[in-house]
């Protein structure tokens, strides 16, 4: 059921970049979980809600106020800046 | 000369108090034996030694002025997705090979303030993604009872860390099994929180729904001492709640103890089911009850958990594209954007994170996002509902907490399915919300093997006193 287009359509979808020679292990692999994954399909759930998340409580309200992250540290993980800007390559052509 | 063989946080604190020996000293101890010996089990990614003397001084100072608190001078270990803030923290992955944390998660800011000491960061699964540590980016981390076997995963490198006496604690993330399942691999204690009760702010998170924090040590009151100094509300997990203390007399006398039918099935190694029927007969002949009751949708539980975890993680993991943080240096020169993030991510994430990623994008994508994303939610609910209607009958449910022992390394390596079993009783406590914990209870040769109590959210006492009876009565060997 999963062909090596759906996954190099997949990994597109991913943004990551599969090599030819990895496919084929990729769609052993994904093959077989969704195998076993399917026996779900066993299951009526028609009229089953669905649990999305564990949280007890919902709507945490707060103040709308900015917090300054007052550390020079996160800018310092910038792999390529100038001064305190992130730099990043261009996405819009000049034409 | 400190033992540290036989240490725990509460005969440590004795021994700091009683000015038995130091803080320096004991981290010194530590510290000495991690350089010693860690070299053959690979607990550690690596050892935070200045920071470590450094707190050490400052507990000392605590203790000095009588303004110690219960981990002040306990020097303890911490798994590498939970940041430190001037520490690398990489997740175990190549990814993050460069990234020093720039600020605490709440756990570590906690800790801090009791005046533990941090020895270093512990090897786990990249992105906490695998059962036996040997998907770190890193170096597989060693069984310290079998050095051929696997610490199980992800939280290998804690529960190693702890069990080879390089620690008297550490901290671990769980998600579907990742700190119940190397407990019992490597004969330590382990407890996965109820969903809500530790903050994860800071912690590099896997699947949102999911994730929790928690402690390993070498017995249930260390881990209680522990849970007790990181729980509580944070106004940076919107997700925490303050509960009240679910403590109460406990009695051993009328415990009611469920036994799922479920658990004791096909794939269940026999010395393990013997072992387990043992620690049950021990608390039925101390006046326990124990009672079969069924849990109907075990056998769909991990088939949604993989749905569910990979599904989140793909969303979790987008954010690592190389941009803010974290670029990977070997890259070709990219033409555009896309090809920077595709050159990022393909580098920087091992084979295991893309697969899970992949199979998450995939169940989430249009035309299968209702067969399988939404199916899985659906499927939730009735793992939710078999524990709430199982609690109407008992107080807590035992049974095993891996059908296998510990393997070897690479046994299961190129086979992602019968890796993914060794979770198959471990995930759905997670995919309820549950707090469940694993105890060591037996020994087949050299190999322990892992009891696991699981009990209705915000019961982490009922869980404590219920293996501290164990602990202090059954008579196990301790390794």
């Amino acid at each position: 059921m999963i062909s090596e287009e759906i996954v190099k359509k997949i990994a597109a979808l991913s943004y990551l970049k599969i090599e030819e020679n990895e496919l084929k292990k990729f769609e052993q692999d994904f093959s077989s979980i969704l195998e076993y994954v399917n026996k779900l399909k066993e299951l009526d759930t028609q009229a089953i809600e669905e649990t999305a998340g564990m949280a007890h409580h919902s709507n945490i309200f707060r103040a709308d106020q900015p917090e300054v992250f007052a550390n020079q540290d996160l800018l310092d993980l910038m792999p390529r800046r100038k001064d305190n800007y992130l730099e990043v390559k261009k996405i819009l052509n000049n034409d | 000369m400190i033992d540290l063989e036989k240490l725990t946080i509460s005969q440590a604190r004795q021994g700091l108090k009683n000015k038995e020996y130091s803080a320096v000293e004991l981290t010194t101890a530590y510290l000495d034996k991690i350089k010693k010996i860690d070299s053959n089990i690979k607990s550690y990614l690596w050892i935070t030694e200045d920071l470590a003397i450094k707190q050490a001084a400052l507990a000392d100072e605590m203790i000095a002025k009588n303004t110690d608190l219960p981990l002040t001078g306990i020097p303890c270990a911490i798994k590498d997705n939970i940041m430190v803030r001037g520490e690398k923290c990489t997740a175990g992955s190549k990814f993050l090979e460069n990234y020093i944390a720039p600020y605490d998660a709440t756990v570590i800011e906690k800790l801090k303030h009791q005046g533990a000491i941090f020895l270093g960061k512990t090897n786990m699964d990249e992105f906490a993604m695998g059962s036996s540590c040997e998907n770190s980016a890193y170096f597989p981390t060693k069984n310290p009872h079998d050095l051929e076997r696997v610490p199980g995963g992800s939280s290998g490198g804690s529960a190693a860390a702890v069990a080879a006496n390089l620690c008297l604690f550490a901290l671990g993330s769980d998600t579907g099994g990742s700190i119940r399942q190397p407990a019992s691999f490597c004969g330590v204690s382990g407890i996965k929180p109820t969903y809500g009760t530790v903050s994860r702010y800071g912690v590099i998170a896997f699947a949102s729904s999911l994730d929790q924090v928690g402690p390993i040590a070498k017995n249930s009151k260390d881990c209680q001492t522990v849970f007790e100094a990181i729980r509580g509300k944070s106004k940076n997990d919107s997700t925490t709640i303050d509960f009240p203390d679910s403590k109460k007399d406990w009695e051993i006398k009328g415990l009611k103890i469920g036994v799922p039918k479920e658990y004791f099935g096909q794939g269940l190694d026999p010395e393990i089911e013997k072992s387990i029927k043992q620690a049950l007969d021990f608390y039925k002949q101390n006046g326990a009850e124990i009672i079969e009751i069924s849990l109907p949708y075990t056998d769909y539980a991990l088939a949604c958990y993989y749905i569910i975890a990979p599904s989140e993680a793909s969303a979790n993991l987008a954010k690592f594209d190389g941009i803010r943080f974290s670029e990977i240096k070997k890259m070709a020169e990219t033409e555009d954007l896309l090809d920077f993030y595709l050159q990022n991510r393909s580098l920087g994430f091992g084979k295991e994170v893309k697969k899970r990623i992949m199979l998450g994008t995939y169940t989430l994508s249009a035309g299968y996002y209702d067969a399988y994303y939404k199916k899985a939610l659906q499927v939730r609910t009735l793992i939710k509902n078999d524990f709430e209607q199982a609690f109407k009958k008992v107080d807590l449910i035992m049974g095993p907490t891996s059908p296998v022992l510990p393997f070897k390394i690479n046994e299961k390596a190129d086979d992602p399915l019968a890796m993914y079993l060794s979770d198959v009783y471990t995930v759905a406590v997670p995919l309820a919300g549950l707090p469940g914990m694993s105890i060591p209870c037996g020994w087949t040769k050299n190999l322990p093997i892992g009891l696991q109590l699981i009990a209705p959210a915000f019961k982490e006492n009922l869980i404590f006193e219920t293996a501290d009876f164990f602990e202090k009565n059954y008579g196990l060997r301790t390794n």
